[in-house]
């Protein structure tokens, strides 16, 4: 005689947990520790700048983040959080078609956190907001003017050339940029303002015979303070310009940034492969009240991630 | 109890669940809405900067428990995992206690930033 053998969770002696259950609590820990390294230090190195001005961590405004949009990122993984525990709770009770539904619905709500993260992405990558790409060596400050370093020990003159050479690369980075916006037709006072910084920094030429009149071209962190100002004033205008800005600490940030919400959005993504592939089976009518269990492994998954973005958003986005 | 009677005890603990996921689900969006709402109230001045990021922390450590205790059903479960879960948690703060001082303590400037280094020849 045959029988049905369902992957009935095993109990075990001393252990009074389903194996699966307890093998995805082991994994979520090492989960857990994961995103604890990632959030606790990014707390760590944003406490450990200064609080005062020009070397304030960057503020989401000046990083491009939109503190609604998290909001509403945030709202869609709750969302989502809800109808996965509403599909692992329809299985119990053997509606498979009701689960299937919360399934698919789940997948679309993770892809719609997806979707909304990769718009946010572009931004960052339209503005250049990105790690080693942002101009924030030693901007000089208004009442002070250059900072000077004392170059009285061998690392301190490594630490200079170091911080020169980075300087440089934002310096014709902008300059790139610059000579982009010059073909282009903006509005004439930004253009005008553009226009004079890119004849600064560029170095002087003249036809033969005639003599050139030398001018200190502006250090990276003067062309930083400039090209701040031309975004401000831009900004104000409703124009958008393709110019990178100086934000202290702005490549700490993104990395950050990038480390964080990357491995997060990597989880979610992770997520929707599963529900695809639960999806997958229903279709081919192999999903049943046997797979219950199953579905209640991923939402412990499902919600571990939406824990994470839960400390993700305000700690990025808010505080 | 009869079979009947087992199967009505069964419903109606099953509907009371989706009670709880329901009301968990609304309390996580309205906290998230007031998270939002204390961030906006420091731009317009209503409240200070403490107060504030003292709110949203407090708001995501409730909407992290409540996640925890229904949706991940910690509430029932919690006896039989905590062994596996308050190491974590011990753990995570002993690593954030070993970033401190390598970090925190060697970067936060003692004067103006801007003013140079004292020199360190000699000591090093």
């Amino acid at each position: 005689m045959t029988q049905a053998v369902y992957d009935t969770p095993q109990e075990h002696m001393g252990m009074p947990l389903p194996t699966p259950k307890v093998a995805m609590w082991l994994f979520l820990v090492t989960e857990i520790m994961f995103f604890t390294a990632l959030i606790g230090t990014y707390i760590v190195l944003r406490h450990g700048t200064p609080a005062q001005s020009p070397f304030k961590w960057p503020t989401p405004h000046q990083v491009h983040l939109i503190e609604w949009i998290g909001a509403l990122n945030t709202f869609v993984l709750i969302c989502s959080s809800f109808t996965v525990v509403l599909a692992h709770h329809a299985a119990v009770k053997a509606d498979m078609k009701k689960a299937t539904l919360y399934v698919a619905l789940t997948l679309a709500l993770g892809t719609v956190f997806l979707v909304i993260k990769a718009y946010e992405y572009n931004s960052k990558f339209e503005h250049d907001i990105l790690p080693g790409h942002i101009g924030e060596s030693r901007l000089p400050d208004p009442k002070l003017g250059e900072p000077t370093i004392a170059l009285d020990t061998p690392r301190a003159i490594e630490r200079e050339k170091h911080e020169h050479a980075v300087g440089m690369q934002y310096f014709h980075r902008v300059q790139l940029q610059l000579e982009a916006i010059k073909k282009s037709s903006l509005d004439a006072e930004i253009q005008k303002e553009c226009n004079t910084l890119l004849d600064e920094m560029t170095a002087p030429t003249a036809a033969e015979g005639q003599a050139v009149v030398f001018h200190r071209p502006p250090s990276p962190a003067e062309v930083g303070t400039r090209v701040n100002e031309i975004l401000e004033k831009a900004e104000a205008k409703g124009i958008t310009l393709h110019l990178t800005p100086a934000i202290p600490f702005g490549n700490l940030w993104a990395s950050c940034y990038f480390a964080m919400t990357g491995f997060h959005a990597l989880h979610v993504f992770g997520g929707i492969v599963v529900f695809a592939l639960i999806l997958l089976m229903a279709l081919i009518g192999r999903l049943g009240p046997q797979h219950a269990t199953m579905l209640e492994l991923i939402g412990l998954y499902w919600h571990f991630v939406d824990i994470v973005w839960i400390f993700l958003f305000p700690l990025l986005y808010l505080v | 109890m009869t079979e009947t009677g087992h199967a009505t005890t069964h419903d109606a603990a099953h509907d009371l669940r989706v009670k709880a996921y329901f009301t968990v689900f609304i309390a996580l969006s309205i906290f998230t809405a007031v998270s939002f709402i204390a961030n906006e109230a420091v731009r317009q001045g209503w409240i200070n900067l403490y107060t504030s990021v003292t709110i949203i922390l407090a708001v995501a450590v409730v909407k992290a428990v409540l996640v925890g205790l229904i949706f991940m059903h910690l509430n029932f479960d919690w006896g039989r995992v905590y062994f596996i879960i308050v190491p974590i948690f011990i753990l995570g703060v002993m690593m954030m206690m070993v970033l401190l001082p390598d970090i925190v303590i060697a970067w936060q400037p003692s004067q103006n930033p801007l003013e140079p280094p004292v020199s360190t020849t000699g000591t090093r």
